[in-house]
Protein backbone atom coordinates (compact mmCIF):
# COMPACT_ATOMS: atom_id res chain seq x y z
CA UNK A 1 0.00 0.00 0.00
CA UNK A 2 3.20 2.60 0.94
CA UNK A 3 4.67 1.72 -2.20
CA UNK A 4 1.65 2.17 -4.41
CA UNK A 5 1.31 5.94 -2.62
CA UNK A 6 4.72 6.45 -3.13
CA UNK A 7 4.34 5.84 -6.64
CA UNK A 8 1.29 7.75 -7.27
CA UNK A 9 3.06 10.44 -5.42
CA UNK A 10 5.86 10.31 -8.05
CA UNK A 11 3.61 9.73 -10.69
CA UNK A 12 1.71 13.31 -9.70
CA UNK A 13 4.69 15.58 -8.78
CA UNK A 14 6.50 13.97 -11.76
CA UNK A 15 4.16 15.06 -14.15
CA UNK A 16 3.44 18.32 -12.20
CA UNK A 17 7.45 19.14 -13.15
CA UNK A 18 6.75 18.02 -16.29
CA UNK A 19 4.45 20.56 -17.53
CA UNK A 20 7.50 23.28 -17.05
CA UNK A 21 10.64 21.83 -18.61
CA UNK A 22 13.38 23.83 -20.10
CA UNK A 23 14.40 24.85 -23.33
CA UNK A 24 17.44 23.69 -24.95
CA UNK A 25 19.73 26.57 -26.79
CA UNK A 26 18.66 26.10 -29.73
CA UNK A 27 14.62 25.77 -28.42
CA UNK A 28 15.28 29.27 -27.13
CA UNK A 29 17.11 30.37 -30.49
CA UNK A 30 14.34 29.40 -32.29
CA UNK A 31 10.89 30.74 -29.87
CA UNK A 32 13.00 34.36 -30.04
CA UNK A 33 13.41 34.61 -33.57
CA UNK A 34 9.69 33.26 -33.70
CA UNK A 35 8.31 36.20 -30.91
CA UNK A 36 10.56 38.62 -32.29
CA UNK A 37 9.40 38.17 -36.53
CA UNK A 38 5.89 38.82 -35.10
CA UNK A 39 6.66 41.38 -32.69
CA UNK A 40 8.27 43.52 -35.24
CA UNK A 41 5.07 43.14 -37.94
CA UNK A 42 3.29 44.61 -34.89
CA UNK A 43 1.84 48.25 -35.96
CA UNK A 44 -1.32 48.22 -33.93
CA UNK A 45 -2.58 45.97 -31.47
CA UNK A 46 -5.95 46.12 -29.25
CA UNK A 47 -6.92 43.22 -27.14
CA UNK A 48 -9.15 42.61 -24.46
CA UNK A 49 -7.95 41.90 -20.94
CA UNK A 50 -8.84 40.57 -17.61
CA UNK A 51 -7.05 41.46 -14.17
CA UNK A 52 -6.10 39.33 -11.64
CA UNK A 53 -4.58 40.92 -8.73
CA UNK A 54 -3.92 38.14 -6.39
CA UNK A 55 -3.16 38.66 -2.24
CA UNK A 56 -1.72 36.06 -0.54
CA UNK A 57 -4.47 36.73 2.42
CA UNK A 58 -7.42 37.08 0.26
CA UNK A 59 -10.19 34.54 0.03
CA UNK A 60 -10.31 35.31 -4.07
CA UNK A 61 -8.44 37.65 -6.41
CA UNK A 62 -9.30 40.56 -7.61
CA UNK A 63 -10.85 40.90 -10.45
CA UNK A 64 -10.75 43.97 -12.90
CA UNK A 65 -11.33 43.79 -17.18
CA UNK A 66 -11.23 46.25 -19.90
CA UNK A 67 -9.23 46.86 -23.28
CA UNK A 68 -5.47 48.02 -24.09
CA UNK A 69 -4.84 49.59 -26.91
CA UNK A 70 -1.14 50.17 -28.52
CA UNK A 71 -0.12 51.96 -31.62
CA UNK A 72 3.65 52.49 -32.47
CA UNK A 73 5.85 53.80 -31.51
CA UNK A 74 4.64 54.50 -27.81
CA UNK A 75 0.90 55.28 -27.76
CA UNK A 76 -0.33 53.25 -25.52
CA UNK A 77 -3.29 52.62 -23.44
CA UNK A 78 -5.33 50.73 -20.42
CA UNK A 79 -8.86 50.91 -20.46
CA UNK A 80 -10.35 49.05 -17.16
CA UNK A 81 -13.94 49.08 -18.16
CA UNK A 82 -15.26 46.66 -15.14
CA UNK A 83 -16.17 47.05 -12.19
CA UNK A 84 -15.57 50.77 -12.60
CA UNK A 85 -14.15 52.91 -15.38
CA UNK A 86 -10.64 54.12 -15.32
CA UNK A 87 -8.39 54.76 -18.47
CA UNK A 88 -4.54 55.57 -18.41
CA UNK A 89 -2.47 56.71 -21.19
CA UNK A 90 0.79 56.95 -22.27
CA UNK A 91 1.47 59.19 -25.16
CA UNK A 92 4.31 62.26 -25.53
CA UNK A 93 6.00 62.02 -22.22
CA UNK A 94 2.61 62.37 -20.48
CA UNK A 95 0.62 59.91 -18.56
CA UNK A 96 -3.18 60.74 -18.72
CA UNK A 97 -5.61 59.78 -16.37
CA UNK A 98 -9.56 59.52 -16.52
CA UNK A 99 -10.83 58.01 -13.32
CA UNK A 100 -14.62 57.56 -13.61
CA UNK A 101 -14.84 61.11 -15.77
CA UNK A 102 -12.05 63.20 -13.62
CA UNK A 103 -9.27 63.79 -16.19
CA UNK A 104 -5.85 64.09 -15.02
CA UNK A 105 -2.60 64.69 -16.47
CA UNK A 106 1.12 63.93 -15.19
CA UNK A 107 3.66 65.04 -17.29
CA UNK A 108 6.98 62.37 -17.12
CA UNK A 109 8.96 64.74 -19.12
CA UNK A 110 12.11 62.63 -19.34
CA UNK A 111 11.17 60.45 -16.72
CA UNK A 112 14.06 57.43 -16.93
CA UNK A 113 11.91 55.16 -14.60
CA UNK A 114 8.25 55.57 -16.61
CA UNK A 115 10.08 55.31 -19.98
CA UNK A 116 11.29 52.25 -18.98
CA UNK A 117 7.94 51.05 -17.65
CA UNK A 118 6.14 52.43 -20.98
CA UNK A 119 8.79 49.88 -22.62
CA UNK A 120 8.26 47.08 -20.39
CA UNK A 121 3.96 47.26 -20.44
CA UNK A 122 4.46 47.84 -24.79
CA UNK A 123 7.19 44.70 -24.72
CA UNK A 124 5.14 42.63 -22.67
CA UNK A 125 2.37 42.61 -24.33
CA UNK A 126 4.12 42.67 -28.15
CA UNK A 127 6.45 39.68 -26.72
CA UNK A 128 9.60 42.01 -27.43
CA UNK A 129 11.59 42.37 -24.47
CA UNK A 130 14.37 39.65 -24.75
CA UNK A 131 16.96 42.05 -23.20
CA UNK A 132 19.61 40.43 -21.57
CA UNK A 133 21.26 43.84 -19.99
CA UNK A 134 17.92 44.52 -18.53
CA UNK A 135 17.13 41.26 -17.40
CA UNK A 136 18.29 37.83 -16.49
CA UNK A 137 15.79 35.41 -18.42
CA UNK A 138 14.70 31.97 -18.65
CA UNK A 139 12.95 29.97 -21.00
CA UNK A 140 10.63 27.11 -20.74
CA UNK A 141 8.11 24.68 -22.61
CA UNK A 142 4.63 24.00 -21.69
CA UNK A 143 1.92 22.47 -23.39
CA UNK A 144 0.80 24.45 -26.42
CA UNK A 145 2.85 27.36 -24.78
CA UNK A 146 6.05 29.12 -24.33
CA UNK A 147 7.27 30.64 -20.89
CA UNK A 148 9.55 33.22 -20.59
CA UNK A 149 10.56 34.52 -16.76
CA UNK A 150 12.73 37.74 -16.77
CA UNK A 151 14.03 38.81 -13.43
CA UNK A 152 15.33 42.73 -13.97
CA UNK A 153 19.02 43.66 -13.56
CA UNK A 154 18.22 47.03 -11.83
CA UNK A 155 17.92 47.71 -8.52
CA UNK A 156 15.10 50.61 -9.04
CA UNK A 157 12.72 48.25 -11.27
CA UNK A 158 13.57 45.06 -8.70
CA UNK A 159 11.45 47.13 -5.40
CA UNK A 160 8.27 47.25 -7.79
CA UNK A 161 8.54 43.80 -9.71
CA UNK A 162 10.76 40.60 -8.84
CA UNK A 163 9.81 38.92 -11.67
CA UNK A 164 7.59 38.91 -14.94
CA UNK A 165 6.32 35.83 -16.98
CA UNK A 166 5.55 36.26 -20.24
CA UNK A 167 2.95 33.34 -21.84
CA UNK A 168 3.36 32.72 -25.56
CA UNK A 169 0.83 30.86 -27.86
CA UNK A 170 2.93 28.29 -29.44
CA UNK A 171 1.87 28.56 -32.95
CA UNK A 172 1.14 32.46 -33.19
CA UNK A 173 4.29 33.35 -30.88
CA UNK A 174 1.98 36.14 -29.18
CA UNK A 175 1.75 36.90 -25.40
CA UNK A 176 -1.41 35.49 -23.85
CA UNK A 177 -0.64 36.29 -20.11
CA UNK A 178 1.37 38.56 -18.01
CA UNK A 179 2.11 37.66 -14.72
CA UNK A 180 3.95 40.46 -12.25
CA UNK A 181 5.30 39.04 -9.15
CA UNK A 182 5.81 41.19 -6.25
CA UNK A 183 6.85 38.52 -3.84
CA UNK A 184 6.24 34.81 -3.83
CA UNK A 185 2.68 35.29 -2.66
CA UNK A 186 1.60 38.28 -4.41
CA UNK A 187 0.77 38.98 -8.01
CA UNK A 188 -0.91 40.39 -10.90
CA UNK A 189 -1.80 38.21 -13.81
CA UNK A 190 -2.89 39.78 -17.01
CA UNK A 191 -4.61 37.04 -19.60
CA UNK A 192 -5.04 38.82 -23.25
CA UNK A 193 -7.89 37.64 -25.37
CA UNK A 194 -9.64 39.08 -28.81
CA UNK A 195 -6.10 40.48 -29.91
CA UNK A 196 -6.41 42.14 -33.09
CA UNK A 197 -3.18 43.02 -34.54
CA UNK A 198 -2.72 45.77 -37.21
CA UNK A 199 -6.58 47.39 -37.92
CA UNK A 200 -6.29 50.67 -37.89
CA UNK A 201 -6.50 52.64 -34.74
CA UNK A 202 -7.02 56.38 -35.09
CA UNK A 203 -4.21 58.80 -32.71
CA UNK A 204 -7.39 60.63 -31.44
CA UNK A 205 -8.23 57.14 -29.36
CA UNK A 206 -4.98 58.38 -26.96
CA UNK A 207 -6.63 60.88 -25.21
CA UNK A 208 -8.23 61.31 -21.75
CA UNK B 1 -14.85 93.26 48.16
CA UNK B 2 -15.06 94.87 44.87
CA UNK B 3 -11.88 93.56 43.73
CA UNK B 4 -12.82 90.15 44.54
CA UNK B 5 -16.28 90.33 42.56
CA UNK B 6 -14.53 91.37 39.60
CA UNK B 7 -12.70 88.74 40.56
CA UNK B 8 -15.09 86.17 40.74
CA UNK B 9 -16.84 87.86 37.65
CA UNK B 10 -13.55 87.28 35.34
CA UNK B 11 -12.86 83.35 36.30
CA UNK B 12 -17.07 83.33 35.82
CA UNK B 13 -16.26 84.68 32.22
CA UNK B 14 -13.00 82.79 31.50
CA UNK B 15 -15.03 79.26 32.99
CA UNK B 16 -18.14 80.45 30.84
CA UNK B 17 -16.07 80.84 27.62
CA UNK B 18 -13.47 77.32 28.33
CA UNK B 19 -17.51 75.15 29.11
CA UNK B 20 -18.63 76.94 25.60
CA UNK B 21 -15.40 75.90 23.47
CA UNK B 22 -15.46 72.76 25.39
CA UNK B 23 -18.81 71.92 24.46
CA UNK B 24 -18.66 73.03 20.97
CA UNK B 25 -19.00 69.40 19.19
CA UNK B 26 -22.30 68.53 21.49
CA UNK B 27 -23.24 72.05 21.36
CA UNK B 28 -26.49 71.33 19.09
CA UNK B 29 -26.97 67.80 20.42
CA UNK B 30 -29.57 67.06 23.24
CA UNK B 31 -28.16 65.24 25.89
CA UNK B 32 -30.27 62.09 26.64
CA UNK B 33 -30.53 59.10 28.75
CA UNK B 34 -27.98 56.02 28.25
CA UNK B 35 -29.92 53.26 26.69
CA UNK B 36 -26.82 51.00 25.96
CA UNK B 37 -22.79 50.70 27.58
CA UNK B 38 -21.23 49.39 24.22
CA UNK B 39 -21.84 49.85 20.58
CA UNK B 40 -20.37 47.17 17.85
CA UNK B 41 -19.54 48.08 14.68
CA UNK B 42 -21.38 46.01 12.03
CA UNK B 43 -18.77 46.92 8.93
CA UNK B 44 -15.72 45.07 8.87
CA UNK B 45 -16.36 42.55 10.96
CA UNK B 46 -16.61 39.13 8.84
CA UNK B 47 -13.16 37.37 8.86
CA UNK B 48 -14.44 35.30 5.44
CA UNK B 49 -15.11 38.58 3.57
CA UNK B 50 -12.42 40.44 1.10
CA UNK B 51 -13.56 44.25 1.72
CA UNK B 52 -12.03 45.44 -1.65
CA UNK B 53 -13.08 49.40 -2.57
CA UNK B 54 -11.73 52.08 -5.50
CA UNK B 55 -10.41 54.58 -3.49
CA UNK B 56 -9.97 58.23 -4.53
CA UNK B 57 -7.37 60.45 -1.72
CA UNK B 58 -7.74 63.81 -2.16
CA UNK B 59 -4.59 65.42 -0.36
CA UNK B 60 -3.55 69.50 -0.14
CA UNK B 61 -5.06 69.43 -3.86
CA UNK B 62 -3.21 66.27 -4.89
CA UNK B 63 -5.39 63.19 -6.66
CA UNK B 64 -3.94 59.88 -6.20
CA UNK B 65 -6.65 56.87 -6.74
CA UNK B 66 -6.08 53.45 -6.33
CA UNK B 67 -7.58 50.55 -4.44
CA UNK B 68 -8.28 49.53 -1.11
CA UNK B 69 -8.18 46.33 0.51
CA UNK B 70 -9.16 45.44 4.12
CA UNK B 71 -9.53 41.75 5.74
CA UNK B 72 -9.88 40.58 9.23
CA UNK B 73 -6.94 38.26 9.41
CA UNK B 74 -8.06 37.16 13.48
CA UNK B 75 -10.14 38.34 16.16
CA UNK B 76 -7.79 41.56 16.55
CA UNK B 77 -5.81 42.62 13.62
CA UNK B 78 -7.30 43.49 10.06
CA UNK B 79 -4.86 43.41 7.06
CA UNK B 80 -4.80 46.41 5.15
CA UNK B 81 -3.27 46.85 1.20
CA UNK B 82 -3.66 50.16 -0.97
CA UNK B 83 -2.59 49.32 -4.41
CA UNK B 84 -2.49 51.05 -7.90
CA UNK B 85 -5.11 50.26 -10.61
CA UNK B 86 -2.38 47.92 -11.90
CA UNK B 87 -2.16 45.91 -9.05
CA UNK B 88 1.46 47.56 -8.07
CA UNK B 89 1.01 46.85 -3.78
CA UNK B 90 1.82 50.57 -2.43
CA UNK B 91 1.08 50.16 1.63
CA UNK B 92 0.19 47.08 3.10
CA UNK B 93 -0.06 47.47 6.71
CA UNK B 94 -1.80 45.30 9.82
CA UNK B 95 -3.60 46.88 12.17
CA UNK B 96 -5.68 46.12 15.83
CA UNK B 97 -6.99 48.24 18.54
CA UNK B 98 -3.08 48.47 20.23
CA UNK B 99 -0.94 47.24 17.59
CA UNK B 100 0.35 48.36 14.18
CA UNK B 101 2.99 47.22 11.83
CA UNK B 102 4.04 48.10 8.45
CA UNK B 103 4.61 44.88 5.98
CA UNK B 104 5.36 47.22 3.29
CA UNK B 105 5.60 50.82 1.90
CA UNK B 106 6.87 52.42 -1.46
CA UNK B 107 9.84 55.10 -0.68
CA UNK B 108 7.40 57.38 -2.04
CA UNK B 109 4.99 57.25 0.76
CA UNK B 110 7.19 55.99 3.39
CA UNK B 111 6.89 59.71 5.53
CA UNK B 112 5.93 59.16 9.40
CA UNK B 113 3.09 62.25 8.94
CA UNK B 114 1.45 60.12 6.59
CA UNK B 115 1.58 56.74 7.92
CA UNK B 116 0.99 58.05 11.39
CA UNK B 117 -2.48 60.09 9.94
CA UNK B 118 -3.07 56.36 8.11
CA UNK B 119 -2.92 54.46 10.84
CA UNK B 120 -5.53 56.87 13.36
CA UNK B 121 -7.88 56.74 10.27
CA UNK B 122 -7.63 53.16 9.44
CA UNK B 123 -7.80 52.32 13.65
CA UNK B 124 -10.92 54.36 13.52
CA UNK B 125 -12.42 52.73 10.18
CA UNK B 126 -11.77 49.23 11.69
CA UNK B 127 -12.37 49.73 15.55
CA UNK B 128 -15.20 46.84 16.48
CA UNK B 129 -16.38 48.14 20.01
CA UNK B 130 -16.69 51.40 21.59
CA UNK B 131 -17.46 51.86 25.16
CA UNK B 132 -19.96 54.20 25.56
CA UNK B 133 -20.26 57.00 28.57
CA UNK B 134 -22.95 59.54 27.13
CA UNK B 135 -25.26 60.17 25.01
CA UNK B 136 -27.38 62.91 22.60
CA UNK B 137 -29.63 63.26 20.11
CA UNK B 138 -30.35 65.50 17.25
CA UNK B 139 -32.98 65.53 14.71
CA UNK B 140 -31.95 62.76 12.99
CA UNK B 141 -29.65 60.36 14.50
CA UNK B 142 -28.83 58.80 18.34
CA UNK B 143 -25.21 59.64 19.71
CA UNK B 144 -23.02 57.91 21.76
CA UNK B 145 -20.22 59.60 22.92
CA UNK B 146 -16.90 57.02 23.74
CA UNK B 147 -13.49 58.16 25.39
CA UNK B 148 -10.53 57.50 23.52
CA UNK B 149 -7.46 58.65 25.31
CA UNK B 150 -7.66 62.11 25.96
CA UNK B 151 -9.70 62.01 22.56
CA UNK B 152 -14.02 60.99 22.29
CA UNK B 153 -15.51 58.89 19.46
CA UNK B 154 -19.10 60.08 18.38
CA UNK B 155 -20.77 57.17 16.98
CA UNK B 156 -24.33 58.57 14.89
CA UNK B 157 -26.65 56.08 14.52
CA UNK B 158 -29.84 57.31 12.15
CA UNK B 159 -33.18 57.37 14.19
CA UNK B 160 -35.01 56.52 10.60
CA UNK B 161 -32.78 52.97 10.26
CA UNK B 162 -31.16 52.74 12.87
CA UNK B 163 -27.61 52.44 10.75
CA UNK B 164 -24.14 53.67 11.89
CA UNK B 165 -23.93 56.88 9.60
CA UNK B 166 -20.90 58.96 11.30
CA UNK B 167 -18.29 58.43 13.13
CA UNK B 168 -16.66 61.61 14.89
CA UNK B 169 -13.11 61.68 16.18
CA UNK B 170 -12.79 65.03 18.27
CA UNK B 171 -10.50 65.98 21.23
CA UNK B 172 -11.74 68.31 23.96
CA UNK B 173 -12.52 70.97 21.95
CA UNK B 174 -11.67 70.53 17.90
CA UNK B 175 -13.05 67.89 15.74
CA UNK B 176 -10.09 66.05 14.10
CA UNK B 177 -11.88 63.84 11.34
CA UNK B 178 -15.05 62.04 10.49
CA UNK B 179 -16.05 59.06 9.03
CA UNK B 180 -19.62 58.84 6.56
CA UNK B 181 -21.00 55.86 5.90
CA UNK B 182 -23.56 54.53 3.39
CA UNK B 183 -25.00 51.01 3.94
CA UNK B 184 -27.91 49.41 2.71
CA UNK B 185 -28.00 46.62 5.09
CA UNK B 186 -25.94 47.77 7.80
CA UNK B 187 -23.50 45.05 7.55
CA UNK B 188 -21.84 46.42 4.69
CA UNK B 189 -21.04 50.03 4.09
CA UNK B 190 -21.08 50.51 0.30
CA UNK B 191 -19.36 53.75 0.18
CA UNK B 192 -16.83 55.64 2.75
CA UNK B 193 -15.86 58.53 3.70
CA UNK B 194 -12.59 59.72 5.45
CA UNK B 195 -12.75 63.82 6.12
CA UNK B 196 -10.44 65.63 8.11
CA UNK B 197 -11.09 68.74 9.32
CA UNK B 198 -7.48 70.09 10.34
CA UNK B 199 -5.81 69.07 7.72
CA UNK B 200 -6.75 69.05 3.75
CA UNK B 201 -6.74 65.29 3.72
CA UNK B 202 -10.06 63.09 2.15
CA UNK B 203 -10.43 59.75 1.72
CA UNK B 204 -13.15 58.33 -0.17
CA UNK B 205 -13.40 54.47 -0.89
CA UNK B 206 -16.48 52.74 -2.99
CA UNK B 207 -17.00 49.38 -2.99
CA UNK B 208 -16.80 47.36 -5.76
CA UNK B 209 -17.72 43.59 -6.66
CA UNK B 210 -15.42 41.64 -8.72
CA UNK B 211 -17.17 40.04 -11.12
Amino acid sequence: MKTKIALLILFISGSMFAQEQKMTAAEIAQFKEDVNVVAKKIKTLSTDFVQYKHLDFLSKDIETSGKMIFKEPALLQWQYKKPYHYSITFKNGKILINDEGKKSAVDIGNSKIFARINKLIVGSVSGNMFDDKEFTISYFKLKGQNLAKFIPKDAMLKKYIKQIELTFDKEEATVVQVKLLESSEDYTRIVLKNKVINAKIDDSVFTN
Amino acid sequence: MQKSTIQFLLINCFLAIVLISCGSVTKNFTPKKLDKTFYTVPYFADSKTDYVYKTNISVYGNEISGIFIAKKINDTTHRIVFTTEFGNKLMDFEISDNEFKVNSIVSELDRKILINTLKEDFRLLLKKEYLIQEQFENESADIYKSADGKRDNYIFISKKDQKLEKILLSSKTKEKFTLLFNSENNIFAEKIQIIHQNIKLKIELNYFKSE
